[in-house]
């Protein structure tokens, strides 16, 4: 990062492995981000809306909607995006109409490659850059992006798209959202990570692929779910000859000497990440959202309050 | 051997799926694994651009070949299979590209098509082509080699059924009849664009020119046009692919962590897989958090807990004195350890109940073969660890 804060930039982008927690850590750089006073607007793409729910506000679907005060959310989709995108080009429903729901166009759009990603991507940045009375409509953009793989494919769209498409409208628009994305004023990519062997590998990995083949401008690295340090080393040996005791007190030694030895390794994985990244990682407690929702969220947003 | 590896047994295929990030790779490794360790010749193959299982294998890069796991690597582990263990990683540009040359009618089509920008965007970066060619491999091995067992680990895919609907999907681009006989003429004439306007349609043409540029109208066409004559090829391999899925030696695995998303994503596909005809070997519900309160009701606080610990500090001393002198005091416990303790069984029993609960709704919704592989201690990143998992299978 170039020194300013992760939440001054325009558009911040969270991605990682499938399952590291990419939506928690989204809605909670949301959270942060509106306590500071920002107008947030958080999109999903494609996905099955869990943001709003998070926040505890309603689902947002395809339009954006106000979830909690000063969080909005969307869940893009490539239907409504050509509709919308379309609309704007054509301006005349009428129009629209005639010629995007034609059977034949409509087979000769999703021809066009990359096209979906195109338009869910476009309607994002669309959103991160638009204006409303000389003012920008949105503080923040948090995009809850799909996982490693899918989310090469959608941010390397405008790339592939002016490597491959002549010049015309799809190649204008590429260019200007090729610009914002790799703005390191405006842009930033999160990655989220679990502080295990195989995401802390691909982590290192798609850190790589962003600042490398895409040249985007990467922020900080969550290390999601990491446990505390909550017993010394010679309380953990002590309960470890215990655990095969009778209850009470062998199961809880037992699920102490769990969390002990979790902890170890997690900083063991910590400390591999680090020295992959060559930057440090920001460490969120182990917290289960899915479960504990909004309290949770709350618990995150402070622990990452100071560094972003 | 377990309820999943009994229910696999004499099958030929295993097709491993569920949402991203809940361990397909792990899982199928192990299923593959303990095949090899029974003396079958398996192959797992998976499609991860994060080479996860070239970790878990020790392997540095699989691309596309299918390599023997080293026999370094089981002695590393302590193991001795009977039988022999490949791993490969699916390239889908590599797949893509042995696809067309195999269905290309001449040279010189498929140096054109192999040169086409809108084809190196379909092969590449197109949605739903990784899934695609993942069946496609599947098809190649199972029908072109002789593995006693092919484990297919699926892509990470958002949406589980990506997968089975993806080749239909990609060859509606390609195949579509409408739009063959509207641009066929074009194409011929080099002048897509023209042929639109003719047509009659002149507002569409000139409406989506602006959207799209009129160039990318013509390479589409272009595109369509040298797929004409190789698009039953693949749709007719697109169909056997299908057709292999629903026979009885094949076998889905649904993995799902146990959370209430990814069960949710198991028991859809589930359900769309028996909709489909295609054959469901059983489920598991993997990273299960152990419950270690076995008495069960009320968890004990933290007096309880600081009686417990008094009493076995007292055992201890007396041991102490009745054998040979200590070196030094034994550390009296602090008094916030019992506290410590008890928010530690707590929590943990919470996550295990949760846990609980969704491997049950696992259970209920894919009635059959079920396993549950507890958290492991450590992560799973060689072959012991495989094995590990394989004796919860």
């Amino acid at each position: 990062m170039s020194g300013s804060l992760l939440l001054d930039r325009r558009l911040v982008v969270v991605t990682g492995k499938g399952g590291v927690g990419k939506s928690t850590v989204a809605a909670a750089l949301a959270l942060l981000a509106a306590r500071r006073g920002k107008r947030v607007l958080v999109a999903e793409v494609d996905a099955r809306e869990r943001i709003a729910p998070m926040l505890g506000g309603r689902p947002s679907g395809p339009v954006v909607r106000q979830a909690v005060p000063g969080i909005s959310t969307v869940n893009v989709d490539p239907r409504h995006a050509l509709e919308e995108y379309a609309l704007l080009v054509v301006k005349v429903r009428a129009i629209y109409q005639a010629v995007f729901e034609n059977r034949v166009v409509r087979f000769f759009l999703r021809a066009v490659p990359s096209l979906a990603e195109t338009l869910m991507l476009g309607k994002i940045l669309h959103e991160a850059r638009a204006e409303d009375r000389g003012r920008p409509r949105w503080d923040l953009v948090v995009v809850d992006a799909p996982a490693t793989g899918h989310a090469v494919q959608l941010l390397g769209v405008p790339a592939a798209l002016l490597d491959t498409v002549p010049a015309g409208p799809m190649r204008r628009d590429a260019e200007w959202m090729q610009a914002l994305l790799t703005s390191p004023e405006r842009t930033a990519v999160a990655l989220v990570s679990l502080p295990e062997e195989m995401p802390v590998t691909e982590t290192a990995e798609l850190d790589a692929r962003l600042g490398g083949e895409l040249r985007l401008p990467r922020g900080p690295v969550f290390l999601n779910a990491m446990p505390d340090a909550r017993f010394r080393g010679d309380e953990r040996d002590r309960l470890r000859e215990l655990s095969g005791t009778a209850p009470p007190l062998g199961p809880a030694a037992r699920a102490a000497v769990l969390q002990s030895d979790r902890r170890e390794r997690c900083v063991a994985q910590a400390d591999r990440l680090v020295a992959l990244l060559g930057r440090p990682a920001l460490p969120l407690p182990l917290v289960s959202a899915d479960r504990w929702g909004r309290r949770a969220l709350e618990r995150i947003a402070d622990a990452m309050d100071g560094s972003v | 051997m377990g309820a999943i590896l009994r229910a696999l047994e004499g099958k030929r295929v295993a097709v491993v799926v569920g949402s991203g990030g809940v361990g397909k790779t792990s899982v199928s490794a192990a299923i593959a694994l303990s095949r090899a360790m029974e003396g079958g010749n398996a192959l797992v193959c998976t499609i991860d651009p994060a080479r996860r299982l070239a970790t878990a294998l020790g392997l540095g890069t699989l691309g596309n070949a299918e390599t023997p796991v080293p026999e370094e690597a089981f002695a590393r582990s302590g193991l001795a299979p009977r039988g022999r263990l490949h791993a490969m990683m699916l390239d889908v540009k590599r797949t893509w590209d042995d696809l067309v040359t195999r269905h290309a009618p001449d040279a010189a089509t498929r140096e054109r098509i192999l040169g086409n920008r809108i084809y190196r965007q379909v092969s590449g970066a197109l949605a739903g082509s990784q899934e695609y060619m993942a069946m496609e491999k599947l098809y190649e091995l199972s029908t072109e080699r002789d593995y006693d067992l092919i484990v297919l680990d699926t892509p990470p895919t958002a949406h589980a059924l990506d997968f089975l609907e993806a080749p239909d999907r990609i060859l509606d681009f390609v195949g579509n009849e409408t739009a063959r006989k509207l641009f066929a003429p074009a194409i011929d004439a080099g002048r897509l664009g023209a042929r639109l306007l003719q047509a009659g349609t002149g507002f569409v043409a000139k409406t989506l020119s602006r959207f799209t540029g009129s160039d990318v109208l013509n390479d589409v066409g272009e595109f369509l046009g040298q797929f004409q004559g190789m698009y039953d090829g693949f749709k007719e391999r697109a169909a056997a692919v299908r057709t292999l899925l629903t026979r009885p030696e094949v076998g889905f695995v649904l993995v799902a962590s146990p959370g209430p998303l990814s069960v949710d994503e198991a028991l859809f596909f589930h359900d769309h897989l028996r909709t489909a005809g295609m054959p469901v070997a059983g489920s598991v519900a993997n990273r299960v958090i152990p419950d270690l309160w076995l008495p069960g009701g009320a968890l004990p606080g933290a007096d309880a807990l600081a009686a417990a610990l008094a009493a076995a500090l007292a055992a201890a001393l007396d041991t102490a004195r009745s054998g040979p002198p200590a070196d030094g005091p034994t550390p009296a416990p602090t008094a916030d350890l019992a506290s410590r303790l008890a928010l530690t069984l707590g929590q943990h029993q919470a996550f295990a109940r949760a846990d609980a609960r969704e491997v049950e709704r696992l259970r209920r919704g894919c009635p059959g073969p079920h396993a549950a592989i507890p958290l492991l201690d450590g992560d799973v990143h060689d072959l012991s660890g495989l094995a590990a998992i394989a004796r919860h299978l």
